[in-house]
């Protein structure tokens, strides 16, 4: 790897971090596009009805025709999703400020929250429609609910993984605890708090189109719940793209966030665990 | 107060080439215990602690593993409220002394704040403590303290840059940024490598000749020990008490020839002989 920024160093390493981009992307290219293949090749063979299980060709079509109205939808679900996730975001840093500088109170709340976690989100969704309508209050609402938790307990996992020494270090020249908290404290914990956004983040799509098919008169969920009424398979396919495409956009967004806003963080790879 | 009673007691015992029994006791310990909440029961884990740290000493405790070492340094620190007994330290309570900013704390782990390099994080208690300083004054000091402990030209490194030993040295800095009349260190040392350790404790010795403060120094090495101290406090476990306060008469300035001086020697075997004897008593 050493012989490769040899030379003009910006350049050789601009050029060297592009194929490093394209070798890695390349195995997940390829099985998708092998994958894709080898669907279209069975649909063909096997004479399979669209509406049980559409061509990629015809999924295409479908986004291609439809994608005024898909894009609308989009926008629709985009806009509950970026409000029910900061606001999830807020939700769970706070709960977790709460529960760890007023010990007592937390002792009493953690439980709660850990309870409230295991009633199933999805079956609120029709409450929140009879409560709020057909709008985005009720969407934002369940999308809090669902996405609030991973973030609470990763800020707090976080707020907790300061080591022990360095609040003794802290009160050993009479730190105060809000400052403790404020200093020391809530830095460590932005990493942690990093990790459960990006949780949050998936969790808020996967709410917002939740919250859509309980009841809507827009967004992407709409869009498939209408399609299957028509028994529109490609279309439903094609609304699912999109939903993928927007969730992945709002996934790397954060990433983006969390290396300008934590570069100290180890970086993490899925894959390869330590180096 | 038996302050004074005491200062007379170590003043027979201290190393003779600094007049002790000028100085006044900046450490005193008298029939200090701490107990521990164990269990919903109540365990003593220090007991009947006396001790008497004069002004510009260097003092090293030691002993077995978990007989309380680091408790005693968190009672020096305010960090642990004795149950019994007084602590003082330059005449205050630790709290106070706390308060007037006389501490300096270094433990095994750096601790440092991975979001900010040396020179930040040598100033950061500094600036901490003192919310009216300038930052570029705190900065100044901070750099004074890093090129003290030989961390000059590393100011803007950040501390996964840092080797063990280099972290270690951070932390010094930071500590003595606070300029403290007194500073106490958990096993400072214990994370590094034989011969990290010895060029550290050289570092310290220098810096301790140099600035002329207090230090009390948790430590498991024995070499150390002897090197750097005055005294050398043996502690014994089930509740831990102090058996034996050592006098370290090797000649000061000390240098690597210290090793083998014979008074280097004798206070070595002394040492090993009665730390083998209170690690055989804990066991029982
Ligand atoms: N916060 C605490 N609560 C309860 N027990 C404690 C606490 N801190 C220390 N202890 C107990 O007090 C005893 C002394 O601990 P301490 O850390 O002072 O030992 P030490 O001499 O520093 O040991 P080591 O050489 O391993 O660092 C141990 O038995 C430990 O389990
Ligand atoms: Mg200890």
């Amino acid at each position: 790897m050493t012989d490769m920024t040899a030379g003009s160093p910006a350049a050789s390493w601009a050029s060297h971090r592009f194929w490093r981009g394209l070798y890695n992307v390349l195995p997940a290219l390829a099985l998708s596009v092998g994958v894709v293949v080898v669907w279209e090749a069975v649909i063909r063979l096997f004479k399979v009805p669209t509406f049980v299980l559409p061509a990629p060709t015809a999924i295409v079509e479908s986004l291609i025709a439809n994608w005024g109205s898909l894009a609308f939808a989009a926008q629709a679900t985009a806009l509950e999703v970026l409000f029910g996730f900061v606001l999830s975001a807020v939700v769970g840093v706070l709960v977790a400020l709460v529960i760890v500088r007023f010990e007592r109170f937390g002792r009493a709340l953690y439980p709660l929250i850990v309870l409230f976690q295991n009633v199933p989100k999805v079956a609120l969704a029709p409450i929140f429609i009879l409560w709020f309508g057909y709008g985005l209050a009720p969407k934002i609402l369940l999308i809090v609910v669902i996405a609030f938790f991973p973030v609470a307990i990763d800020m707090l996992a976080g707020l907790q993984s300061v080591e022990p020494s360095f609040v003794s270090l802290m009160r050993s020249v009479g730190a105060s605890k809000s400052k403790i908290m404020l200093r020391v404290r809530i830095p460590h914990s932005l990493p942690h708090l990093m990790a459960g956004l990006k949780v949050a983040i998936t969790f808020s799509v996967i709410g917002a189109i939740v919250g859509e098919f309980a009841g809507a008169n827009q967004g992407l969920g709409y869009v498939i719940q209408f399609a299957s009424t028509q028994l529109d398979t490609p279309l439903i396919f094609a609304a699912l793209i999109v939903v993928s495409v927007l969730g992945l956009a709002f996934y790397y967004i954060v990433e983006f966030a969390e290396r300008w806003l934590v570069p100290w963080a180890p970086k993490f790879d899925p894959i390869h665990s330590a180096g | 107060m038996n302050v004074r009673v005491m200062n007379a007691a170590v003043a027979k015992t201290v190393a003779p080439d600094k007049p002790a029994a000028a100085a006044p006791a900046h450490i005193a310990a008298t029939g200090l215990a701490v107990d521990f909440p164990l269990e919903g029961r109540k365990q003593r884990v220090l007991n009947d602690i006396n001790i008497a740290v004069p002004k510009g000493s260097f003092v090293s405790l030691i002993g077995p593993s978990g007989c309380g070492k680091s408790t005693l340094l968190k009672v020096m620190a305010g960090l642990v409220t004795p149950s019994e007994g007084t602590m003082t330290v330059a005449g205050l309570s630790p709290q106070e002394a706390v308060n007037a900013r006389l501490i300096g704390l270094v433990f095994q782990e750096a601790t440092l704040l991975p979001w900010k390099n040396a020179i930040e994080n040598a100033a950061f208690l500094l600036m901490t403590a003192d919310e009216t300083i300038k930052k570029s004054e705190a900065f100044d000091r901070a750099a004074a303290m890093l090129k003290l402990v030989g961390l000059d030209g590393a100011e803007k490194k950040s501390p996964s840059q840092l080797s063990g030993g280099m972290r270690q040295r951070v932390a010094i800095a930071r500590a003595l940024a606070l300029d403290p009349e007194v500073l106490l260190m958990d096993e400072p040392f214990g994370a590094l490598d034989a011969i990290t350790r010895e060029e550290m404790s050289e570092c310290l010795l220098d810096i301790w000749e140099r600035t002329n403060k207090t230090i009390v120094l948790v430590t498991h090495s024995i070499d150390e020990a002897v090197f750097l101290s005055r005294e050398v406090h043996v502690m014994g476990t089930g509740p831990a008490r102090i058996i034996e306060t050592l006098p370290i008469t090797v000649p000061h300035p000390r240098t690597e020839e210290s090793y083998s001086d014979p008074a280097f020697t004798a206070a070595e075997n002394r040492l090993r002989s009665l730390l083998i004897e209170s690690h055989k008593k804990g066991r029982r």
